[in-house]
């Protein structure tokens, strides 16, 4: 594997509400992870596993309560000037899930889109800021005509799409998409994600992509991170993880996904996961630990023996 | 197999601001009995709308059922009063919706919302009803039935309370379960396990289900018959099998190329281009045509009637016509085509080509 | 669906050309906010029958002390207490305008013929200083509407302020904050009124702070809680990546959503500040003569109820009808404005 640019390093990322109180909520608890330049990370898992708050974290929507992100190595956290916010601002960028939520619903679509041109100053008149929103009205498939219109006019794609447009006006390198396509159509959902495929092409950005339909995330990733209460249980490539998933909850998971095809489904056997099932002593360092290369499994010394036996039959 | 509802020519509109709009135009189907089938399609293409005016739940002020029957146990449902209606509702024919947190009434335990049909319709006593209940949530998988007859919703998960809300609708061991994306807004593995436990019910109780989603991969797992809408019609019908394997019109096979599954390659994802049509002005001839690559003219003049694939599978599309040229499906149903050759023995792409007598009308089996 | 068998040709199966920009078109015409909502407002009778009334009342308070020939605070004590005599309508027996008035053993004289006024109309008659009531009641409406507005757009610029900034920086600050607005809620509005009113010596201006000082808590209140319902919406955390600095997020994301209960929410303390200020003026810690406003020309027509009920009861009905047009307009405005009621 070629030795490949390192665009973010998260390093023991932690996300607590309420911390110390009886209520707290370890929504992201201690997880590693980096980002190469130019791939499509994917990062899957079911509801309240902290996927989403992971991302909002790195893009630093919420404080971390613990550890750090390092984009560039530069830490996103800590105490930084409004110019340095701003320039990570421009850096990196979020596509959001609800398109009905997500647009502003009293602004035109050009005042949408521009919205990130004119914080930044990056267009010197008027007409440069139209032809700005234009150009990337065309460049997500929308018709010029529409940056008049209001957000309630437009289908759900569009409005994705246009979200996708407002992102793109500051010309960012890294983009987080957070569930870009769980709230459309299936048939709107492959518009959106080839429009995003052909924009990393185009542009060479860098995706961390955020979803629980494993189908989709499996298609677009390069890579992908399995997460499971707050925790990363699996980490390698998106074939690899298809093939040979080790974490029993990433086998969980796989065997529940049902797929467009009779014939398997009715000699599909699901597998179910319980936390328990691994038995684990209290003096056991659960450690995120490579079995492989580039394959990562949060276990045990004892299942990490075990995996590396597995992995070499 | 019997018939157990029948849908005829539906044709329903609402009244909106900007003027009526044509929600379904045109809609039949039977279903049979002990069977689950599956209606897909996208937002806007009237698979709630159907549903709801089986189930008389579509709003009074702005909608209305402009012509057509839906037969059920010899009575035509469309022409009922509410009063009638209401002896049909949870009793004989029954409905889960999509999301479990706003199904269940808040301030009522769950045991009374259980028994409340119970009560209602079979005029049993409150004990009865109640050791009932109780029988209806182990039926469910709901451990400790007897402690949780007395909690409230927010006391139960979600996958919990789509459940509870089964065991509602099957209280009355229905003839029909019509259930509106019942796991769409549930986790995988929960999903997983109300769809087992919906099968497992189903032969239990023998009761026919109508199942909408616009998962396919959620069809593929239970349904034994798929129709598939399209902008207020039914564009193809037929077995799991025949859909998934040998689709014939240009949606279906925009639906299933555009999902990717573990074969997909890296080759770009097949999308439909543009969006549903407005059904405010619905477009002349085939509804799909602007978004249609394999669009010919004469789907920009007259709508296409079913055309017979064989005896239980029927595609609306102009493509099945004597005259029209041979087209290549796209890879990922060229692909699912040769499956089929292996497992059937129909030859792919090969249809029977013989138009049914009226136009949209299912030749009967 | 057209069932016609049309001859089929074989160059109809021929492909389509698809103009793939249509596919993307909008057909319906782009209508903003206010053109939206004004739309719906019109379907509702009653909102569109106030909202014509209070305008015409709007137009008579500037107007009315214009048209009649006496000034609002010309005494004529020769010409007091005079019924109601309007040129025209006088000789239509059941309508009050006959200028007559009953005396307790219900002989019916003319008042204007006993008084040798024969000469003159006043139009709603005259007080007991002979002052033409109906200038006098058009000008107290203009004072009376006068305040209600200074007094609910005060109310209003101040709980939007206090709730937006409440609500957005959250956390301890807002809990202060909060508290703060309970307190003063707790303490009845009557005698923080009474006390100031004390103070100041009576006027518009004193009436008008009396009247804001409590009034914006249920402004501040709602505009909180939209903000912290805003707070956590995906258009707001976009703006907020984007790198929109907070002034931006609260001016020009969350208040311009919150439009529509924010008008809702003055248009309903109008009718409010009318009647609080009427109420003063009643209690006689309003304005005083030869100042009118609605509240004290009751205050002044309620000591004469028994023998000359007319003072009292057209000012009573003035107060009662724009409170009640307020009201019904607040309500059609509600259902209009209202998201969650779109088609």
């Amino acid at each position: 594997m070629a030795q490949r640019e390192k665009l973010l390093e998260i390093k023991n990322l932690k996300q607590y509400f309420n911390e110390g109180k009886p209520n707290e909520v370890k929504a992201v608890d201690n997880v590693s992870f980096d980002i190469y330049k130019g791939e499509v990370m994917g990062l899957v898992g079911e509801s309240g596993c902290g996927k989403s708050t992971t991302g909002r974290t790195i893009i630093r929507l919420y404080d971390a309560t613990g550890g750090e992100v390092l984009y560039d190595g530069v830490n996103v956290h800590g105490k930084k000037s409004k110019k340095q916010l701003k320039d990570f601002n421009r850096k990196m960028q979020m596509i959001f899930q609800d398109p009905y939520a997500s647009l502003n619903p009293r602004l035109k679509i050009a005042d949408v889109i521009a919205e990130g041109i004119d914080i930044h100053g990056l267009a010197k008149s008027k007409e440069e800021r139209m032809e700005r929103v234009y150009e990337l009205l065309e460049t997500v498939g929308l018709n010029r005509e529409h940056a008049n219109r209001y957000p309630h006019e437009f289908s759900g794609g569009q409005r994705q799409r246009i979200g996708i447009a407002r992102a793109l006006a500051v010309q960012p390198e890294f983009i987080i998409a957070d569930e870009p396509i769980s709230a459309l159509d299936v048939s709107i959902q492959a518009q959106v994600v080839n429009l995003m495929k052909k924009l990393q092409k185009d542009k060479g950005l860098t995706y961390l992509f955020i979803a629980h339909d494993l189908s989709m995330v499996k298609y677009i990733s390069d890579r992908i991170g399995v997460m499971y209460f707050g925790k990363m249980v699996e980490l390698t490539t998106a074939e690899e993880l298809y093939k040979n998933p080790l974490h029993p909850y990433t086998q969980s998971l796989l065997s529940a996904i049902p797929a467009p095809d009779p014939i398997s489904e009715r000699t599909r056997k699901r597998k179910s996961y319980d936390p328990a099932s691994h038995h684990y002593d209290d003096n056991e360092v659960i450690e995120f630990r490579e079995i492989t290369p580039g394959h990562f499994v949060l276990c045990s010394e004892k299942e990490f023996n075990q995996y590396k036996a597995q992995s070499k039959q | 197999m019997d018939k157990i509802l029948q849908v005829k020519d539906l044709n329903i509109s609402f009244h909106t601001f900007s003027g009526e709009v044509k929600a379904i135009r045109g809609v039949n189907f039977d279903l049979y009995n002990g069977e689950t089938l599956a209606i897909v399609g996208e937002s806007g293409s009237g698979k709630s709308v159907t549903t709801k005016a089986i189930m008389r739940l579509l709003p009074e002020h702005n909608s209305e059922i402009k012509s057509g029957e839906i037969l059920f146990d010899g009575k035509d449902l469309t022409k009922l009063t509410d009063k009638q209606m209401q002896k049909i509702r949870g009793h004989d024919i029954s409905m889960i919706f999509q999301d479990p947190m706003t199904s269940l009434n808040p301030t009522m335990k769950i045991g009374n919302q259980i028994m409340e049909p119970l009560i209602k319709h079979q005029n049993m006593s409150k004990h009865s009803a109640k050791e009932r209940a109780i029988e209806l949530l182990k039926l469910v998988g709901i451990p400790k039935p007897e402690i949780r007859i007395n909690q409230y919703p927010h006391q139960f998960s979600g996958g919990m309370r789509q459940r509870v809300v089964i065991a509602i609708a099957l209280a009355c061991n229905p003839k029909i379960l019509i259930a509106d994306e019942p796991t769409t807004a549930l986790d995988v593995t929960i999903q997983a396990q109300i769809l087992e436990l919906m099968k497992d019910l189903q032969k239990k109780i023998d009761t026919s289900i109508i199942f909408i989603t616009h998962d396919l991969g959620v069809v593929a797992n239970v349904a034994d018959r798929v129709a598939v809408m399209y902008g207020g019609k039914i564009v193809e019908i037929g077995t799991a099998d025949e859909i998934f394997y040998n689709p014939q019109h240009p949606y279906t096979w925009g639906l299933i190329s555009s999902m990717p599954d573990m074969d997909t390659e890296d080759e770009e994802l097949y999308s439909i281009p543009g969006t549903p049509p407005d059904l405010l002005d619905p477009p002349k001839g085939d509804a799909f045509a602007p978004r249609n690559p394999y669009a010919m003219k004469i789907d920009l003049e007259q709508e296409p009637p079913f055309f017979k694939v064989s005896d239980t599978h029927y595609a609306a599309t102009w493509l099945l016509h004597p005259d029209a040229p041979k087209v290549e499906p796209p890879e990922a149903v060229k692909r699912r085509q040769s499956q089929y050759v292996g497992t059937v023995g129909v030859a792919s792409g090969a249809a029977k080509l013989e138009k049914s007598q009226s136009p949209g009308i299912k030749e009967g089996k | 669906m057209s069932n016609k068998e049309i001859t089929i040709s074989k160059d109809m199966f021929a492909p389509a050309h698809i103009d793939p920009s249509k596919s993307e078109k909008i057909s319906k015409t782009s209508l903003n906010f206010w053109q939206d909502s004004w739309l719906r407002v019109r379907k509702n009778k009653g909102a569109v029958v106030s909202l014509v009334i209070l305008v015409i009342m709007i137009i008579m308070a500037f107007v009315g002390p214009l048209i009649t020939p006496y000034a609002y605070d010309d005494q004529n004590t020769k010409h007091n207490n005079l019924p109601p005599r309007i040129q025209g309508l006088e000789n239509v027996d059941w309508l009050p305008f006959d200028g007559t008035l009953t005396r307790r053993n219900g002989d019916v004289y003319n008042a204007y013929e006993v008084k040798k006024a024969e000469d003159s109309y006043y139009w709603f008659g005259t007080d007991n200083l002979g002052r033409d009531q109906f200038a006098r009641v058009w000008k107290g409406t203009q004072v009376s509407l006068f305040i209600a507005f200074m007094a609910a757009l005060i109310d209003m610029l101040i709980g939007v302020a206090y709730g937006a900034i409440s609500g957005f920086i959250g956390g301890r600050t807002d809990g202060i904050m909060q508290r703060i607005i309970e307190v003063i809620v707790g303490i009845p509005n009557l005698i923080v009124v009474v006390l100031l009113m004390l103070v100041l010596k009576p006027g518009i201006i004193p009436i008008i702070i009396a009247l804001t000082i409590t009034g914006w808590t249920s402004m501040a209140r709602v505009v909180r809680a939209q903000v912290l319902k805003f707070k956590g919406q995906e258009f707001v955390l976009a703006a907020k990546t984007l790198g929109a600095p907070n002034s931006s997020i609260i001016f020009k994301h969350m208040i311009p959503n919150m439009f529509g209960v924010i008008i809702i929410n003055t248009m309903f303390s109008i009718p409010n500040a009318i009647f609080f200020e009427a109420f003063l003026s009643f209690i006689g810690l309003g304005l005083q003569e030869p100042h009118a406003s609605l509240g004290t020309l009751v205050n002044s027509g309620f000591k004469s109820m028994i023998a000359f009920p007319y003072q009292m009861i057209i000012p009573s009905i003035m107060i009662a009808l724009i409170m009640v047009c307020f009201n019904l307009v607040a309500d059609g405005l509600r259902d209009a404005l209202d998201p969650k009621m779109r088609d």
